[in-house]
């Protein structure tokens, strides 16, 4: 009894959570009263979105500890907060994106249960950010893994389409699977599934061989979701197959909660104390995270660099991208420390909006080209000299040159990496920056220096799609010039993390 | 270590001779009068006729899906209204409407499948 009155009295706490629920209701009851004009539901998801932001907003600034809310099953703070604003705010203009989408718009029958999904995948990244329990875990991750199989399957009108669906959800089970067998190991060897619990026993001192195992076969879980190597498989296929908005999705708001669910599993379950200088004091008998990371962020951004180099699909190549970027966003867990994550912070800002921007144009230009192959893109700089110039902005910022928001990013990273006397990964990582040059660039010869195959082409560009591209342009540039904001955030998020 | 689990094996021990022991008794006194019926595979009283391997009809595994769904909603339910009236004194009102919130998103869902013709067999 006296558990479901805390439960009660700490609802407030979900206010957000609560407000995406009643968006997904409302959809679906949307949907099926108004069964010929669906061209109105975009809009009452976004709306729904964007007051469930201004939740976040407040969320952001609630003080609570950890222990006395929620029967220990979420943790509500700052940097939890932060990457719910990541995720909504994606998912914000993922619906944006979809309203100018010809591949979303051919399925306009099917239109309720795409926003349906989408409001579900972002409930599950919610309490994805938030769990500090191992069956929360568990959980919130099939739950968004769910949706996301159904959404990337979703236009249903290619092969590649229902192929994407079908390997997604192989290796989702198969991880998942896993992950589970972490889980059942690690409740055999304590008893319980709370991670603060969990850390308490290990700390007592137990048997550390086997959770060294069972904390590994977890990350197998988490490392799928953030693409890292070697549970990366999945990326190129279903980011080539899937409808590009889903593509876009699923590369941020998907790899955020996912970040934010490994740093909380780590500071939770393994983190000690957090020491004056804001180094990460790992519990006695914890496995080694600092190595295990550090081979794990190597082959990650080296394999998505390396392979990015020989693709032809662009949405393939941005696949590799976006695992190399995984990759380069695992430095900043590998030092473990403040810093380390404030960097992560940052990053993400920057990351989701020069890749959200990237996608945008691939999207937009497929509406009117109607392919991806980057040898088609010959020229199109001069068809489209507006859409050929932001993509020159965000793939350079992608690279990380200055002065885009992409260099900033990368700056902090590789600051924090050199401030925990890193200095052999923080060179393999500008290594491995230099090597990402190459196939970002080589989409901007084939857009500037080759003719056009087709000397009439000409791209119209509608006002709404100018609106977007400006909206991500803009804060590329700005936020590479002018970073302090940013910078700030990112600080501020971290002061107020588990004290 | 490993001695603490003795009991256990010797639990699956006494088991599977117990079963062994009952299985073959039966055969060892129990009377043996074979007929066709008695021998003939059991299928709940009906005539097994035709092959085991006969497709099934995707359709089924919906309907089949939409009965374990629905069904399953029960189980929340039955506790829920066992210990109604201690929590309606507890609690008040708001007892009943979280129980209320929940059947009505369950009924959407039922909603949802008839709109979309999930219950139409052609």
């Amino acid at each position: 009894m006296e558990n479901l009155k805390t439960l009660v009295d700490s609802l407030y706490l979900l206010k957000p959570e609560i407000a995406i629920s009643c968006v997904l209701v409302l959809v679906i009851i949307m949907d099926l009263i108004m069964d010929k004009n669906k061209t109105f539901l975009p809009y009452v998801a976004l709306t729904g979105f964007i007051i469930t932001a201004f939740l976040v907003v407040e969320q952001y600034f609630f003080k609570t500890s950890i222990t006395q809310n929620l029967q220990k099953l979420l943790v509500i703070d700052a940097v939890g907060a932060f990457f719910k604003l990541i995720v909504i705010l994606a998912s914000c203009l993922i619906v944006y994106f979809s309203l100018i989408s010809k591949e979303v718009k051919e399925a306009f029958d099917r239109h309720g249960e795409y926003y349906a999904l989408i409001c579900g995948m972002v409930i599950g990244m919610f309490f994805m950010i938030s769990s500090a329990d191992l069956i929360m875990i568990y959980l919130s991750l099939e739950l968004v893994s769910l949706s996301s199989y159904v959404l990337a399957g979703f236009t249903k009108n290619s092969l590649r389409n229902s192929e994407a669906s079908l390997k997604y959800f192989v290796f989702g089970a198969m991880s998942s699977g896993i992950m589970l067998f972490g889980i059942s190991i690690i409740f055999g060897l304590t008893g319980t599934t709370n991670l603060l619990a969990v850390k308490s026993v290990m700390a007592a001192g137990g048997n550390s061989l086997t959770f060294l195992f069972a904390s590994i076969l977890i990350f197998a879980g988490i490392g799928y979701k953030i693409s890292a190597a070697p549970f990366h498989f999945w990326t190129p296929d279903v980011y080539e197959g899937a409808p590009i908005t889903i593509t876009a999705y699923l590369s941020i708001a998907s790899k955020a909660a996912g970040f934010a669910l490994l740093i909380r599993f780590i500071t939770l379950g393994y983190v000690q104390q957090i020491d004056a200088s804001g180094a990460w004091q790992l519990v006695a008998g914890s496995i080694d995270w600092k190595k295990f990371f550090t081979v794990i962020s190597i082959l990650t951004m080296t394999l998505g660099n390396f392979a990015a180099l020989w693709q032809d699909n662009i949405k393939r190549m941005l696949a590799y991208s976006s695992i190399a970027h995984a990759g380069y966003l695992l430095l900043g867990v590998v030092v473990l420390t403040n810093q380390g994550l404030s960097a992560v912070i940052l990053y993400f800002i920057v990351y989701a909006i020069m890749n959200l921007g990237a996608f945008l144009v691939v999207m937009l230009i497929a509406n009117k080209i109607g392919s991806e192959e980057i040898d088609d893109y010959k020229g199109l700089g001069y068809a489209t000299p507006f859409l050929g110039v932001c993509m020159a902005i965000f793939l350079i910022s992608l690279t990380g040159l200055p002065p885009t928001a992409g260099f900033i990013g990368k700056l902090y990273l590789f600051t924090a990496l050199i401030e925990a006397k890193m200095i052999p990964l923080a060179v393999i990582a500008i290594i491995n920056s230099v090597v990402s040059l190459y196939y970002y660039i080589r989409v901007l010869k084939h857009m500037f220096l080759t003719r056009p195959q087709n000397e009439d082409l000409v791209i119209n560009t509608s006002f709404a799609e100018y609106v977007i591209v400006l909206v991500l342009a803009v804060p590329v540039i700005l936020f590479g010039i002018y970073f302090t904001p940013i910078v700030n955030l990112a600080k501020n998020s971290v002061a107020l993390f588990l004290q | 270590m490993i001695i603490n689990y003795i009991p256990i094996l010797l639990v699956i021990a006494a088991a599977a001779g117990f079963a062994g022991l009952v299985v073959y008794s039966s055969t060892l006194f129990g009377p043996q009068s074979p007929n066709k019926e008695k021998l003939s595979t059991y299928e709940s009283g009906m005539k097994p006729v035709g092959t085991t391997k006969e497709r099934v009809s995707v359709k089924y595994y919906l309907v089949a899906m939409f009965f374990i769904i629905f069904d399953l909603e029960v189980v929340f339910v039955y506790p829920w209204a066992v210990q109604f009236k201690k929590l309606y004194n507890q609690y008040g009102i708001s007892v009943f409407i979280s129980m209320l919130i929940f059947l009505v998103v369950l009924e959407l869902g039922y909603l949802y499948v008839y709109k979309k013709g999930g219950f139409k067999w052609d």
